[in-house]
Parts: C-alpha cells; sequence; structure tokens
C-alpha cells in the first residue's frame, strides 16, 4: 500500500461506474471489498484505494414463480436466503462464511460452497447472469435472468474465483430450488477412510445424501426430502452405517464453519485432490500436525474432492512446513488465514495450474494496467 | 510448402480430405440452409495431431472449424471457405471409467449415450441427455453446452464437467478444470463450455457420473387448453417439487406424433404435459401423488400413467420424435429455440399464435416447460413460396423470447444462425467484453470464426433455404 488508503463505497451501478472511471483516469490501484471475510485470501494486495461494495445491497427483483433473484453483490448472502426462505425457496448453497456476513459477489468471486456442494455445487452452478464493471468502467453483463441460457459467453463463470482481479461484480441473478420438506442428517465418528468407504456406499446406493461431509474425524450425510422419504433413508443409512451412527441436529453442521472460518492466530487453506485421494490426505494432515507440533482439523467434502485444514498452535514455521508440504502432495491450495509472520516464510501460491497463460491472458484482456487485486494471484502474475 | 502440404505432411494423405465431392459432406451440420465448403477437411487420430494441425494453422493464419457429429442446430460447425474443418470423429476412446471418484474420462468423438452405457455396468450414469444423445458427441456437447429433457432438475454439460484438455489456437495444448472442484483462478473451464467452439478444441472430457435413481415415474397428463397444461407446470413447481421433466405438447404436435408413430398421446386434447420424477422410491412415490392431484386440480382431462420401464421408454419416444414426425404434416420447417421466464409461458404462446395467424403459418410446440425453453416448429411450404415469411416468423419468436425478458437460445446454441439477433439481446459493451475473452484465447480470431458475434460481413448476408440434412433423412437426426 502506498499513502492513504481511501474507500469508496458507491450506492448504485452508476457510482460504481463513475468509481471506476474515476480511478482509471487517476490510475488509482484498487482492492475491491464486500464484507471483507476473504480480504486475507491469498496474496496481500497493492492498492491505494478500496472499493467497497456493501452499500450496494439491494433485491433487484425476485420472482418466486420463475424460481430466480436478482440481487446486488453486496447483498449478505444470509440475508438473502432470509428473503428467500419466506417463500420456501434457497440458494443451493450453504457457504460457511455466510455466517459472518459474506456477499453474494464476495461468495462468487472467491468461488465458495459448502457441503451440499455434493450435490450442488458451488455458486458457479447457481448463477444464471451478472452485471459486471471492468476497471475501465465498462458496463457488461451475461446471462439473463432464465435458467437455461446458452446465448454468448457466460462471464459469471469467468469472475468465479478472480478475488477481485478482473472487474466488479455489481449484480448477480441465481436460480432458486425449493426448500426441501424435511432435512435430517447423520453422524458417525470414523476416520477418513472409513468415511470414504461408507460415503461411498451412500452415494452408489439410492439414499441420494444432499451432503456427505467428513469433519472433525466424523462423516455427516444429510437426508432432503419428503417426511417420509427422509425417515425411510435415514433409517437405510443407518443400517448400512452400523452401532456408532447417531441422528445429529441440525446445529451439528457449525462444526465446518469452525473449521472454514478459523480464529486469529490460525492458519487455514483450501485444498482440492480426487475424492479417493481424501483419506491419504487426512493421514499426511495427521502426519504433518504431528512432526510440526501444531493441531490440525480438517472438514472434506470427499465426492467434490474439496478440502479445508485448519492448523493451530504452533510457531509460523510449523505451519509454513505443514502448507508446503500440502503443496507439494495438492498443488491447487489457496490459504485464506495466514498466522502472523507466515507471509514471510511462504509464497502466497504454489505451482501454478496448466492454464496459467490463459490466466495472465485474461486479466491482461480485462484488466491491462493491473488496477484491480493486483498481487492478489501473485507469483503467478 | 503451402499450409496444405504441410497439413497433409503432418496428418498423413489417408488422414486429410481435399477431393471437392467429399468435402461436401462437411458443407454444413444441422442448420442445413447454411452450407459453405471448406479448403480442407483433416481427419487427425490423436490430441497431438489435433495439436499439429492447429499449429499449421496458426503459422499460416488458416481458420479453423472443430466438428463433432454434425448435429448443432444452429450452425456451430458450419465450414468456413479458406479454412478447415478439424473433424474429431477418429478421437472417439472411452479412456477410463472410474466409479470410485464417480467420473469418465473420454475423447471429444464418443456420443454422449455411450458415455452414459460405458457407466452402466457401474449403477452409474452421464446426466445430461440431449435428444440427439444416440449420435451427437460430448466434445460438441462442450462446445454447446447441451441440456436435454432432463436438465430442469440436473443441470447442463458445465455442471457435469470437470476437466478437459484443450488445444489453444496456437498450437499448445493444457488442461483446464481439474481432478477437484476447487481449484483456484478464474473458471475458465466453465468460460470454455459453451463457447461454441470458438476458444478452442476440446481434445479430451473428464465428465462426473452420478448413481442412477432408485424410482423412476412417469405420466402423461392430458389438457383442455394450453394455458391449463401451462398452470399445471406452476402448481407442481410452486409445490416445491423438482420434476426429472416436465415437457409440453400442443395439439399440432400431438397430431404430428401421431402421424409417424404408434402414438401414446390422445389425438384430440389441446395439450399434454409428460412429467417425470425420479429418485429415492418413497419420495418419488408420494410426489407423484401429489403431481397427479395437481393436474386435476388445474382441469386435467385424462392422466395416463406409464405402467412400466417400456411403456415410459414408449411415451419418450413419441415426444422425442416430435419434431422428425413434423415433417409428416408439413413439407418443410423451421425449429427455433428460446427461453422465456416460465411464469411468461402462457403470454409468449398465446403471442406466438396470434403472430402465427398474421403470418397465415402454422406453429407446432414441444418443449421444456420446466424451465420455459421452447421450441417452435414453424411450418412452411418452399412449394408454396412460404420460406421467407415462415424464416422471418421463426426470428421473430426467438426475439420475442429476449423482449420478455428470457434468451435467444436455450440449448441450440448462436452459431451462425443467430449471431445477428445477439444485439437485440446484449449491448455494444456486454459483446466486446466477451469478446476480451476471446481475443485471451484467440487473439487472431482463427478458432470457428464468424460465430455467436455478429459481424457486418456475417450480417448483411441472407441464408439459403431450408434443406433438410443427410442424417435427417436417414432418420439418424432428430430435430431438437
Amino acid at each position: 500500500m502506498t499513502g492513504t488508503v481511501v474507500t469508496h463505497r458507491p450506492a448504485s451501478l452508476a457510482e460504481l461506474r463513475d468509481a471506476l472511471a474515476d480511478s482509471a483516469r487517476s490510475g488509482q490501484r484498487l482492492a475491491v471489498a464486500g464484507a471483507g471475510t476473504a480480504a486475507g485470501w491469498g496474496g496481500r494486495t497493492e492498492h491505494d484505494a478500496v472499493l467497497d461494495i456493501t452499500a450496494m445491497s439491494g433485491l433487484i427483483s425476485y420472482n418466486p414463480t420463475d424460481m430466480t433473484v436478482a440481487v446486488q453483490a453486496g447483498m449478505p448472502f444470509a440475508t438473502l436466503q432470509g428473503t428467500l426462505a419466506q417463500n420456501a425457496q434457497w440458494v443451493a448453497l450453504d457457504p460457511a462464511r455466510a455466517a459472518e456476513g459474506a456477499t453474494v459477489g464476495g461468495l462468487l468471486a472467491t468461488a465458495d460452497a459448502g457441503p451440499v456442494r455434493h450435490t450442488f455445487g458451488s455458486l458457479r452452478d447457481c448463477v444464471i447472469g451478472v452485471t459486471v464493471v471492468l476497471a475501465d468502467a465498462t458496463v457488461a453483463r451475461s446471462g439473463g435472468h432464465v435458467i437455461k441460457n446458452v446465448a454468448g459467453y457466460d462471464l459469471a463463470k469467468l469472475f468465479h474465483g478472480s478475488l477481485g482481479t478482473l472487474g466488479v461484480l455489481a449484480e448477480v441473478i441465481l436460480r432458486l430450488r425449493p426448500r426441501p420438506a424435511a432435512t435430517a442428517t447423520l453422524a458417525v465418528p470414523c476416520d477418513a477412510a472409513a468415511a470414504f468407504d461408507l460415503g461411498g456406499r451412500l452415494v452408489h446406493g439410492s439414499l441420494e445424501p444432499v451432503a456427505v461431509e467428513w469433519c472433525d474425524a466424523t462423516l455427516l450425510a444429510r437426508f432432503d426430502g419428503t417426511a417420509g422419504g427422509v425417515d425411510d433413508r435415514l433409517r437405510r443409512a443407518r443400517a448400512l452405517a452400523g452401532p456408532d451412527a447417531t441422528d445429529a441436529a441440525a446445529d451439528v453442521w457449525q462444526g465446518v464453519g469452525r473449521v472454514v472460518h478459523g480464529e486469529e492466530g490460525d492458519t487455514v487453506v483450501r485444498l482440492g485432490t480426487a475424492p479417493d485421494r481424501t483419506p491419504s490426505l487426512a493421514a499426511l494432515v495427521a502426519r504433518e500436525a504431528a512432526a510440526n507440533a501444531v493441531d490440525a482439523a480438517m472438514s472434506s467434502s470427499p465426492f467434490a474432492g474439496a478440502h479445508t485444514v485448519r492448523l493451530r498452535g504452533g510457531t509460523a514455521a510449523a505451519h509454513a512446513a505443514v502448507v508446503e508440504n500440502l503443496r507439494e502432495a495438492a498443488p491447487a491450495v489457496t490459504v485464506c488465514r495466514w498466522t502472523g509472520g507466515l507471509r514471510d516464510l511462504l509464497p502466497a501460491w504454489g505451482e501454478p495450474p496448466p492454464a496459467v497463460a490463459v490466466l495472465r491472458a485474461v486479466k491482461r484482456a480485462f484488466d491491462p494496467d493491473d488496477r484491480l487485486g493486483k498481487g492478489r494471484f501473485a507469483p503467478w502474475f | 510448402m503451402t499450409w496444405v502440404a504441410e497439413l497433409t505432411e503432418a496428418l498423413g494423405r489417408e488422414n486429410v480430405i481435399t477431393d471437392p465431392a467429399r468435402l461436401r459432406t462437411y458443407e454444413c451440420d444441422g442448420l442445413t440452409g447454411y452450407r459453405v465448403v471448406p479448403a480442407m477437411v483433416v481427419l487427425p487420430r490423436s490430441a497431438a495431431e489435433v495439436a499439429a494441425a492447429v499449429r499449421v494453422c496458426a503459422r499460416h493464419g488458416v481458420p479453423f472449424v472443430a466438428r463433432g457429429a454434425g448435429t448443432g442446430l444452429s450452425g456451430g460447425a458450419l465450414p468456413v471457405a479458406d479454412g478447415i474443418v478439424v473433424s474429431l470423429q477418429r478421437l472417439r476412446r472411452v479412456v477410463e471409467v472410474d466409479p470410485v471418484n464417480l467420473r469418465a474420462v473420454v475423447e471429444p468423438g464418443v456420443t454422449n449415450l455411450d458415455i452414459s452405457k460405458a457407466a452402466a455396468p457401474y449403477g452409474l450414469y452421464y446426466a445430461p441427455d440431449p435428444s440427439s444423445q444416440q449420435v451427437c458427441t460430448i466434445g460438441g456437447n462442450v462446445a454447446e453446452n447441451s441440456g436435454g429433457a432432463h436438465c430442469l432438475k440436473y443441470g447442463f454439460t458445465v455442471n457435469h464437467v470437470l476437466a478437459a484438455e484443450v488445444v489453444l489456437a496456437d498450437g499448445t495444448v493444457t488442461t483446464l478444470g481439474g481432478e477437484s472442484t476447487q481449484l483456484p483462478g478464474y473458471d475458465l473451464l466453465g468460460a470454455f463450455i459453451g463457447s461454441e467452439g470458438t476458444l478452442g478444441i476440446v481434445t479430451q472430457v473428464t465428465v462426473r457420473l452420478q448413481a442412477l435413481p432408485a424410482a423412476v415415474r412417469t405420466m402423461v397428463a392430458d389438457f383442455a387448453t394450453v394455458a391449463g397444461a401451462g398452470d399445471a407446470v406452476t402448481g407442481i413447481i410452486a409445490a416445491g417439487i423438482v420434476p426429472a421433466a416436465v415437457e409440453m405438447l400442443d395439439n399440432l404436435a400431438i397430431q404430428a406424433v401421431a402421424a409417424s408413430t404408434e402414438s401414446v398421446f390422445t389425438a384430440d386434447t389441446a395439450a399434454a404435459l409428460v412429467v417425470e420424477l425420479d429418485g429415492p422410491p418413497d419420495d418419488v412415490a408420494e410426489q407423484f401423488d401429489e403431481v397427479q392431484e395437481i393436474c386435476r386440480a388445474h382441469g386435467s382431462t385424462k392422466i395416463m400413467l406409464a405402467a412400466d420401464a417400456d411403456h415410459r421408454a414408449l411415451i419418450w419416444k413419441g415426444r422425442k420424435a416430435a419434431f422428425a414426425a413434423v415433417g409428416r404434416i408439413s413439407p418443410n420447417y423451421f425449429v427455433q429455440d428460446g427461453v422465456v421466464p416460465r411464469g411468461r409461458l402462457a403470454e409468449v404462446l398465446g403471442r406466438i399464435a396470434a403472430m402465427a395467424d398474421d403470418a397465415g403459418i402454422r406453429v407446432a410446440n414441444v418443449f421444456h416447460a420446466g424451465d420455459g425453453n421452447l421450441h417452435p416448429l414453424v411450418l412452411y411450404s418452399e412449394a408454396e413460396g412460404q420460406h421467407d415469411r415462415a424464416e422471418h416468423l421463426s426470428t421473430h419468436i426467438a426475439e420475442l423470447c429476449v423482449e420478455l425478458g428470457g434468451s435467444l437460445s436455450g440449448e441450440h446454441g448462436i452459431g451462425a444462425d443467430k449471431a445477428c439477433s445477439m444485439p437485440r439481446m446484449f449491448g455494444e459493451d456486454d459483446l466486446a467484453t466477451m469478446l476480451r475473452l476471446r481475443s485471451a484465447f484467440d487473439p487472431d480470431g482463427l478458432c470457428n470464426p464468424g460465430k455467436v458475434f455478429p459481424t457486418p460481413r456475417l450480417c448483411g448476408e441472407r441464408p439459403g433455404k431450408y434443406r433438410p440434412h443427410p442424417l435427417e433423412e436417414a432418420g439418424v437426426i432428430e430435430r431438437l
């Protein structure tokens, strides 16, 4: 950061466009911010001003019949879900950061998701349209208000995971699903290998769990559906799982949030692997934690190949050693929370993905002067 | 050396086509009104050969167009006169079915249905099911982001592809996506899928497989009015039910089906809904009863339940045959593809009917009612000189969908067909921003030029008249 950091807080698409036009004229470098729940993800940004979109938090249109909703990107995701719940609808996404106030735009820009990613994917799978404002103040739309639509390129996908480096998400249109009449969770204490095995049997059977998560050494399987259907499937899942299985209250899922969120002083990383590497990854995490004298907790959606590891206690050097070894095993690591001093010991990103040249070309095409989120993806670009 | 000679040397004489008579096989895809004979066709046998061909093109500035089975309905595989067609028909290996990781790795020329066949021994299948699934290829599905009758519940190609190996416009080979759904960086894979062959050529695809549903129940509900059927769809959705499929046929479409095949539909009903539920048996049974009640509450005159799998197959055969069947009641027809918000279905159908009356042209409707994806069939007679009027009406229907807050295309793509209508849906800045993405992948614009985006040259030209595709005449493909 250089000099005094100012904050722009546009309240409308027009104000946002004007703020970007001003910044383009003055060459100001911007950090785009929503609720700030992912401000530490990846590399540290170099910026002259913060572009805070939280004043753009309105509901643009909601048509329950069509099961679509359009919102300004700064709307807190939890607020949106509350509105939709009044019509027994929801965005099929349960990111832990929602509880901290994460915005719709922020969740899209960070490609976040929660345990129901097992069935519904991430926000990329729920978004049907976006309006973005580019660094040069160009306002562009893609997609629209209908679920099925193949006209033109899908910019929403491109911005998924962009971490504020391609442009500013201004408006987001989402497809909705009905809230299930009934929901129930089975909890089975077990190691990762047993969890992957049991999860596989639930998935390959006709039980259709909407979420399968291995968190804090417990397999959690959630079933959604009709009251009778959920009862029946829970009973059959319990029979498959054996005597250790118990019915769990809905708040058992908050355990995922405790791993994903972490606390001041923790390090939290996200990784991706093939599903069947979940047990070996869990073993590696346990081994590395023991060898480096840190506490590790892990939450995995094994069949989505999505994992979060939280490191607590021990030194920054110990955290760095663990993260480096995780990167050896699975290069696709995002550091979301950095314990004090860790940034000095570790590059923000590990081995780049195979298509890094395309990532760089896209960045150049959208933000040629590198003014948005500069440094976020360093050293990749 | 000329580029033709270089390509011949790179791929071998037996893997290139330059004979004008054989080149004509590639002059169009399923959109048969547009025809261009390419300068050359190459038939690579591996990703390395695709890359070698593209490198020659890049060096000489030769445009190239990828082609799978050629079943696309928007001219996405329409050749360029001074360019080549890269046929992916020889890349048709199922590389791996991995039931533990719920995925399969396939080459682009593998047909959609063959993926599910390869997965079936493990109780798994590949969910997206375009009506042409027996012949259309996964490479083409990736290019078009194909849907199908069951995408209301299960989503589109983009929701079921984990990774793609692609040859970029400069001939380099890279991978988009990967082993996991949680990868850092822009979702290049998501942007690539549905880009209609304009960002590169896919040479290998990793798709997600899922367990076959334990129960499937299907019904046909008749209605005295199209609006009544539309209201029933709204009622089903409002009840919180997500059917695997909800399809609607109007009377003209039902007549067409009856004229061509053993029809399960009631000949004189104004409209019929095909509703299919799948999932765990208890959930399906409960909701299936509820759907019947909703249909009756909205005035359904008759409900027929599929008795077994064979009966269900017969219903779907009738539904999927509807497009080709229209050929029995009309000498010529256009297939349109547009989307409206579901709540505006009744309105759009009323306006289409009025426009058809004004034009003196008949329009049959067969469509995916659950997601508002219309497929109006504009019936006309070439011999009676109705071509231009019919084409005009067809274009207006797509543009009406945009006017009502929908889209120019739900699943057939923009291709060459609707590029000139894109400014109806998107502003200049929207299209210019999309072109930034294109320039990042393909700065010289060699990859399937003239598709998706309007160009003065393209939009100044008038398309030729509709002629049935050879595969269609042979009964291999259907117009959907």
